[in-house]
């Protein structure tokens, strides 16, 4: 177990001292959600309630600037995937490695997903920090109990997400590119989330079909959790931990499909 | 003899660079094809590139039509003019998609690989190289959505006849502000030899350009106009359609894009000399 936990630990290093290697960039990048929380969306929300006196969709402009607060929070801890590197090693047929070693692809690939997690757990924190230093008294300081019930369902939507992120990779068994099939999932699952706009202002009949998809929980979830607002929590956990079992399971159906078809010389 | 020798000197360089300009005409007919033929050879992604984009195109504008089903106004724009100014900002980013988007990931890669030196030795300018070598046929098809959905939110918006007439001028001037300053945002990539940040904060400020420049505070509406001027690239055109005695910010945008195009041979230089080939 000791042997099999170091290994786990030594791709954790590896994992961060690749992310680490060009530091401007790693700080560009981690700045620029908190960048367009700023200049974007609170101007944007801003400009919007001053036209519109009274509460938009439940919300009133506070709420909504903590709402999307916390949406990005979430999405740094959520959006942590790889897909790319799965795909280039299938292509250029660097798995034949995995096949040998006693450590799986998806181990390797998990591994580095843990540790880009607590990385961005780092910048969630600073940017929380930043965020309400920024904005003074005008954003309420969330209360501690559902605030972590917030993280460990945001948590929980990056592994579901990992395992999505993990299969559409493995996708290039089969097609030679596939960030765009990534890009596109990124696009529906920001739009479905709540991430552009709070779930209270989608009609009723999206919402309902929502309800029993993983999307709702990954941002908007995370986000009323972590505003205070309890209901639906126990749905929330249930939901989005049924729909990363399914794309695990999924995820490990298409490898073994996939192993088929590859021919240790790249696709 | 004066005379003559003026003469011969204004039609020699009139030649010169007729010549030059069929000269660069043939390479970029010989990229296309070579993109095409690329594309071609992986139909799937072709596919995918294409509903990608139109994903996006309908996402966007269905968050704005939502949004508008609880609200009246934005500033004093109302859904239709909103959906026009997101429709024409479409336009310009499926032109930016289809013609340089794919260089400006390519770049850093040609840094750190050395593969940039092939550039320098060849006898034509490395900016165009570099930003025009590769072109997305995918994203050309979709087209088919933006042009009918600039058309159709124009008619909503009653443009008036000359404003159709320079409507796609307006797009065209859109574009090349936004990649010159895009072009100027990616020599920092000579320096900093990893380009994701550089990309990162690109699309960053592509976000910001997504909204009328009426949304954001007057200092921070100042600086994105006169400092890094993004937000004219779809309100100045935008402002100049929907009412033609605005026309200060169109007239802006084009002061705009001569200077920062000399901007960018500048710092392209700079570059360059920084520029340190594999080893760096």
């Amino acid at each position: 177990m000791k042997v099999y936990l170091a290994k786990w630990g030594a791709t954790m290093a590896v994992t961060w001292s690749n992310l680490l290697v060009y530091r401007v960039n790693f700080i560009l990048q981690s700045i620029a959600p908190l960048f367009v929380f700023l200049l974007v969306k609170l101007s944007l929300w801003y400009r919007i309630y001053e036209g519109q006196p009274g509460l938009i969709g439940g919300y009133s402009f506070g709420q909504m600037a903590a709402y999307h607060l916390w949406v990005m929070i979430t999405g740094l801890l959520v959006f942590n995937g790889n897909s790319q590197r799965i795909s280039e090693d299938i292509r250029l047929g660097r798995i034949t490695s995995y096949l040998i070693y006693p450590f799986s692809l998806w181990e390797f690939h998990g591994a580095g997903f843990l540790a880009r997690t607590l990385l961005q757990t780092g910048i969630a924190i600073f940017t929380i920090f930043a965020a309400l230093a920024l904005l003074g008294g005008r954003l309420e300081s969330p209360s501690f109990g559902p605030f972590v019930l917030g993280l460990l369902l945001a948590i929980l939507g990056g592994v579901f997400w990992f395992w999505i992120n993990y299969w559409v990779g493995l996708v290039a068994f089969w097609l030679e590119e596939t960030w765009t099939l990534m890009v596109m999932l990124q696009i529906v699952t920001y739009f479905l989330s709540g991430a552009i706009i709070p779930l209270e202002l989608y009609p009723e009949w999206l919402r309902t079909i929502l309800l029993y998809s993983p999307f709702p929980y990954i941002a908007y979830g995370p986000a009323q959790l972590m505003m205070g607002n309890l209901e639906g929590v126990g749905r929330a956990f249930l939901v989005l931990g049924f729909w990363a079992l399914v794309a695990s399971w999924f995820a490990q159906w298409v490898w073994r499909r996939g192993l088929r078809l590859y021919t240790a010389a790249g696709i | 003899m004066g005379l003559a020798a003026g003469a011969s000197a204004l039609y020699g360089g009139r030649d010169l660079m007729i010549k030059r300009i069929k000269q660069y005409g043939s390479i970029y007919g010989a990229f296309v094809s070579t993109s095409f033929s690329e594309a071609m050879s992986f139909r799937a992604h072709f596919v995918l590139l294409i509903v990608m984009d139109l994903v996006f195109y309908g996402t966007h504008l269905w968050s704005i039509d939502i949004l508008y089903d609880h609200i009246h106004l934005i500033g004093t724009w109302r859904r239709e003019h909103l959906l026009f100014f997101a429709s024409v900002m479409l336009a310009i980013n499926q032109l930016t998609m289809t013609l340089v988007s794919e260089n400006y990931w390519q770049f850093p890669l040609m840094i750190r690989t050395g593969n940039f030196d092939f550039h320098l030795v060849k006898p034509v300018s490395s900016i165009f190289l570099t930003f025009f070598r590769t072109i997305r046929p995918g994203s050309m098809f979709n087209m088919a959505f933006t042009a009918p959905a600039v058309v159709y939110f124009g008619l909503q918006v009653d443009l008036g006849f000359w404003a159709w007439i320079a409507l796609p001028f307006g797009i065209v001037l859109g574009f090349l502000l936004q990649n010159s300053l895009e072009m100027l945002f990616s020599c920092a990539m000579f320096w900093m030899i990893d380009g994701t940040g550089v990309n990162f904060i690109r699309i960053e400020f592509q976000q910001l350009a997504r909204w009328p420049d009426f949304v954001y505070p007057s200092m921070l509406r100042g600086a994105l106009t006169y400092l890094v001027p993004v937000l004219l690239i779809g309100s100045a055109p935008v402002r100049f359609l929907l009412a033609p005695s605005d026309f200060w910010p169109i007239l802006g945008l084009v002061v705009f894009l001569l200077f920062f195009w000399a901007l960018l041979g500048f710092f392209w230089r700079m570059g360059l000399l920084a520029y340190e080939s594999a080893s760096s």
